[in-house]
């Protein structure tokens, strides 16, 4: 009996001591974030050295399973003691736990870059790896251009020159796929060149009694459909400084509400499928492999997987211009990786990191519908794949590639997805929709 | 509460009476410190402006303020409410009814009805939210039997419909629910005397007289306990919101809990979700206070 | 009975068949997607041409819901026995002594009966991350027991009073002290009760997703609902999988009810009555 009593108290004592501590962490710095280590910005060893023992990096990342499979696949061939544990969450899942992921005990060694990592970066949450740019000549792989949209907008403590939170493994952009067969049954004979015509073509396919267009409005593919025809109506300079938070920039302008009203246009005469706002992107992008629409809104990352249902019946163009000779413009990011400044295997992180600038990984990557960094390194793409490879090439030409709009504000994505689908739905007018986005664009902006 | 003779026996050398608080104390702090604790937390941070990871700033009662001015935010609290219709009133009504249908005599083989109804009460959520994700999608249940009965015109993404969305949701919730409050009323029923019905019957009542004069009166305490748990389900509804429709199309079914996740956790606005939840607690002990009290004055 | 006309005594069963009828197609619906060729579009309720349980091989080994359903199982076999042993202490306590401000604690503890996960959840994440309890199965274990704690606690005082004042004095008076009679007398004659706790404790630590999505962002640590909710975003166009994966998160739960029903029906009515 005595020794439950001990037994008891001690769990007594245990429990009380939690009951303690908690309120402590809680007071002992009354203001919430100030008992928080703020470490700042951290970077890496500048070395180019991997130790020998057996390593496991976690990688979490949101796009392209098929493509990060072969990617590990190759480079634990070529590093036997390094081996890397895929952990693949949706875009939505991603981005909404992503600051939860990152900031906690067990954030994964490496993680796909999204919308506020910048965040991430500032708080060091993030390594900065602008000493590996220079140790593994990352600037001489890759076009340092692609490697400055991944500076955070900081200096490097390190190295003294730009920072770095992240390496592209290949480029994103949107626009929109068609179904050649379908596209012929319509009398489409090939690619818009305006974006009149490109309404002629909606129209087109209507009347030949197909679905027009295949949105995936659920989560993020209405976002991207406004965010191509804002590209259109939009300076890029003043779309920059809308998504960068430049002082003064806005939407509630001639540009932004052309665009919305556009959406809002074909949703009335019936061009997008009826379910839009109810089908998820992956949905829609099924859908369309089965013949259920003339034209699908999507990024490349939709490339692989269509080329492969489809063949040679499936082409892509970026959204046009307003006139035939306008720059191409479309809105992409890389699919880039950061390093955890939790992770224990930095050295590791960094040749996994290393292998994305190789022509090798840039194979893979061309491969799964993805712009490899550095296009000269690889095979000549086929069919659909070298059609985005072409409207890739044609929007970087041009200076044309411009980020997501979500990029503007953490909350962004929210108020874009919802709004979009009051747009598609008709159920907003176009004016108090750039009104929430502004509102959401000067709480952030703020300060 | 009853209240109890001293058991401690006469002559027995006089214990304090606060000894016995050593068998509640390990209870009481486990509660006090994950779950008391904590919502005093809450309430502390609702009157920051934090975004979790940098100092916070204090802001009084602004985050409230925002509530009501934020329409998002009001919408999601409104939503709930009209959830409470599709959880807690289409329940209680079917189970009323059918309580009322199935009342004036005992029947054999409840058993397997029972099991049942009390099945969706045991599946998780996220489970059933999935469930009916599929079924309300193109190619689900709901579609195929509009189409089966030639009303083609009627069928669309119900979860992704301005429209429907909302009450597609409600739905689910009149779909888990509707069980447990019959069983509830039907297991309640059990104990009136059959001698009432009896008498109600030799008054030559006919079956709404005596359910209004008979049955209703005896289920007072199952009204409320019924109306209790489904309006908190409907209020604090989470988990089949998230799986559904993630608060779409537009806003029309983004709830308060759902809007707690979001803000605290992806959009940084930690001070503005703790406000919220401590509009959605009150907000329901306050509902759960008021249906305790009616239930008893009415006696 | 007698005087029931039979066409009443069959319309009642007709109604409660149709409605039992609307609970069960649901779960029929799913099923019947999951034993439907991997990958195949379905339509409804289609009758599957060929059975296949490879998705539920797909659903276990590939998706990993093998590891789902042991972390969840792991945690409700964490919370279920601290929640019996605090909430019988607590309830004998509260229940059978005359405590001084007892009645005021049993009412501080009913008052949590009716705390939302959503009401805590906020600054438990932070609070729980500067006690490194995040990302662990101990944080999600304590933070459910305090969250049951309420009901548990409810439940034994209200079984503790029912018990007859007079066992617990003759063996006063043989001098017995209060633990004994706890553990020697008190205790046999609650197993119902407690079994019936343990039952539903088990089934709502089973259903808890808001705060495991919460606590836990390790993927590789998630229970079943949490890695179901992530699973539908990624495979919403496999439905077969989709469907295997969510009778399986179902499947442990729904064995324990049709073994105890008894005792799960009894609670779920009772344990709303008493609350």
């Amino acid at each position: 009996m005595e020794s439950t009593h001990r037994v008891r108290r001690r769990i007594a004592g245990a429990v009380c001591a939690v009951a303690l501590v908690l309120p402590l962490t809680a007071c002992d710095a009354l203001t919430p974030g100030s008992a928080a280590a703020v470490p700042g910005p951290r970077s890496v060893p500048s070395s180019t050295a991997v130790p020998d023992d057996d390593i496991t990096l976690r990688l979490q990342f949101a796009d392209a399973p098929p493509m990060v499979d072969a990617l590990i696949a190759a480079f634990e061939k070529d590093h036997p003691g390094i081996s890397v544990e895929p952990q693949y969450k949706t875009f939505t899942d991603y981005v909404q736990n992503l600051k939860l992921t990152m900031t906690s005990d067990s954030a994964p060694d490496i993680a796909q870059y999204a919308v506020g990592m910048t965040d991430l970066a500032a708080d060091g949450h993030i390594l900065d790896l602008a000493p590996y740019r220079e140790a593994y000549g990352w600037d001489e792989s890759i076009p340092p251009v692609s490697l400055d949209q991944l500076t955070a907008g900081q200096n490097s403590e390190a190295t003294g020159g730009r920072a770095l939170f992240g390496v592209p493994a290949g480029l994103s952009m949107t626009g929109i796929y068609y179904n050649k067969e379908l596209a012929e049954r319509a009398g489409i004979d090939g690619p818009p060149r305006t974006l009149a015509e490109f309404e002629d073509q909606l129209a087109a396919a209507k009347e030949a009694g197909l679905t027009p267009l295949g949105v995936g409005g659920l989560d993020t593919g209405g976002l991207h459909l406004w965010a191509a025809l804002l590209n259109q109506t939009m300076p890029t300079d003043d779309y920059w400084d809308w998504v960068n938070g430049t002082k003064g920039a806005t939407l509630e302008n001639k540009a932004g509400t052309t665009a919305s009203e556009l959406v809002v246009e074909w949703g009335r005469k019936g061009y997008y499928n009826e379910s839009a706002n109810g089908t998820a992107q992956l949905d829609s992008t099924a859908q369309f492999t089965k013949g259920d629409s003339v034209f699908l809104v999507n990024g490349n990352w939709a490339a692989g997987q269509l080329a492969t249902a489809m063949g040679d019946n499936v082409g892509f163009f970026p959204m046009p211009g307003e006139r035939a000779d306008d720059p191409t413009v479309a809105s992409g990011f890389s699919v880039a990786y950061a390093v955890s400044s939790r992770t224990e295997h930095p050295e590791a992180a960094g040749a996994f990191l290393d292998f994305l600038t190789s022509p090798e990984a840039g194979q893979i990557i061309s491969d799964n519908g993805f712009l490899p960094p550095n296009p000269e390194a690889v095979a000549k793409p086929k069919g659909v794949l070298a059609d985005v490879a072409e409207g890739h090439r044609r929007a970087v030409a041009d200076d044309g590639i411009t980020t997501f709009p979500d990029f503007a504000a953490p909350a962004m994505l929210d108020r874009l997805r919802s709004g979009v689908q009051k747009l598609i739905a008709d159920r907003i007018e176009p004016a108090d929709y750039l009104d929430s986005l502004q509102d959401e664009w000067e709480e952030h902006h703020a300060e | 509460m009853r209240s109890r003779p001293p058991v401690r026996p006469p002559g027995a050398p006089r214990r304090s009476p606060w000894r016995g608080y050593v068998y509640v104390l390990p209870a009481f702090a486990v509660y006090f410190a994950f779950a008391v604790l904590p919502a005093l937390h809450t309430a502390y941070l609702s009157l920051f402006e934090w975004d979790g990871v940098t100092l916070g700033e204090w802001v009084g009662l602004g985050n409230y303020q925002e509530i009501l001015q934020d329409a998002v935010l009001r919408r999601s609290v409104f939503n709930a409410l009209v959830l409470v219709v599709f959880f807690s009133f289409v329940p209680i009504v079917l189970g009323l009814a059918m309580t009322g249908l199935l009342a004036r005599y005992r029947r054999p083989g409840m058993g397997a009805y029972r099991f049942l109804f009390m099945l969706p009460q045991v599946v998780p959520l996220v489970a059933v939210g999935v469930t009916w994700r599929w079924l309300y999608g193109d190619d689900g249940l709901v579609n195929q039997t509009f189409r089966a009965v030639g009303l083609d015109g009627v069928t669309r993404a119900w979860l992704g419909d301005f429209g429907a969305a909302l009450i597609a949701v409600g739905l689910v919730g009149t779909w888990v629910l509707s069980g447990l409050c019959m069983m509830l009323f039907l297991s309640g029923v059990q104990k009136v005397d059959p001698s009432l019905y009896e008498a109600a019957r030799i008054d030559g009542a006919g079956p709404v007289r005596e359910f209004v004069s008979v049955t209703l009166p005896h289920l007072r305490g199952e009204l409320a306990v019924a109306m209790t748990v489904t309006t908190v389900a409907a209020l604090a509804s989470f988990d089949i919101v998230y799986v559904t429709t993630n608060g779409g199309p537009g806003e029309q079914t983004t709830v308060p809990g759902l809007l707690v996740y979001r803000l605290a956790f992806s959009e940084g606005k930690v001070g503005l979700a703790a406000a919220l939840a401590v509009v959605l607690g009150c907000l329901i002990l306050g509902i759960v206070y008021l249906i305790n009290r009616l239930s008893r004055s009415e006696t | 009975m007698s005087s029931a006309t039979r066409s009443e005594r069959w319309s009642g069963y007709a109604l409660l068949t149709v409605m039992a009828i609307a609970v069960v197609i649901p779960f029929l619906s799913v099923f019947l997607a999951s034993v439907q060729p991997a990958g195949t579009p379905v339509v409804g309720l289609t009758w599957p041409e060929r059975w296949s349980w490879d998705n539920y091989e797909q659903a276990w080994s590939v998706a990993a819901f093998s590891d789902l359903i042991r972390h969840s199982i792991v945690i409700a076999v964490g919370v279920v026995p601290a929640s019996l042993v605090l909430a019988a202490l607590a309830g004998y306590a509260l229940g059978t002594m005359r405590l001084p401000g007892g009645n005021a604690v049993a009412g501080f503890f009913i008052a949590g009966l009716t705390i939302p996960v959503e009401l805590i959840v906020v600054p438990l994440y932070f609070d729980l991350r500067g006690l490194g309890l995040t990302n662990s199965f101990l944080g999600v274990i304590l933070v459910e027991i305090a969250l049951f704690m309420p009901f548990s606690v409810f439940w034994m005082r209200t079984h503790f009073q029912s018990t007859p004042t007079s066992l617990v004095e003759a063996a006063r008076i043989d001098g017995a002290s209060s633990a004994t009679i706890l553990l020697r007398i008190l205790l046999p004659l609650a197993r119902p009760s407690l079994m019936t706790l343990g039952l539903l404790v088990f089934m709502w630590s089973w259903k808890q997703f808001l705060l495991v999505l919460v606590l836990i962002q390790d993927t590789t640590k998630h229970t079943a609902p949490a890695g179901l909710g992530f699973f539908v975003g990624q495979n919403s166009t496999d439905i077969p999988t989709l469907a295997a994966g969510t009778i399986i998160v179902m499947l442990p739960i729904l064995i324990l009810f049709v073994i105890f029903q008894r005792s799960f029906i009894a609670g779920l009515l009772q344990g709303a009555m008493k609350g």
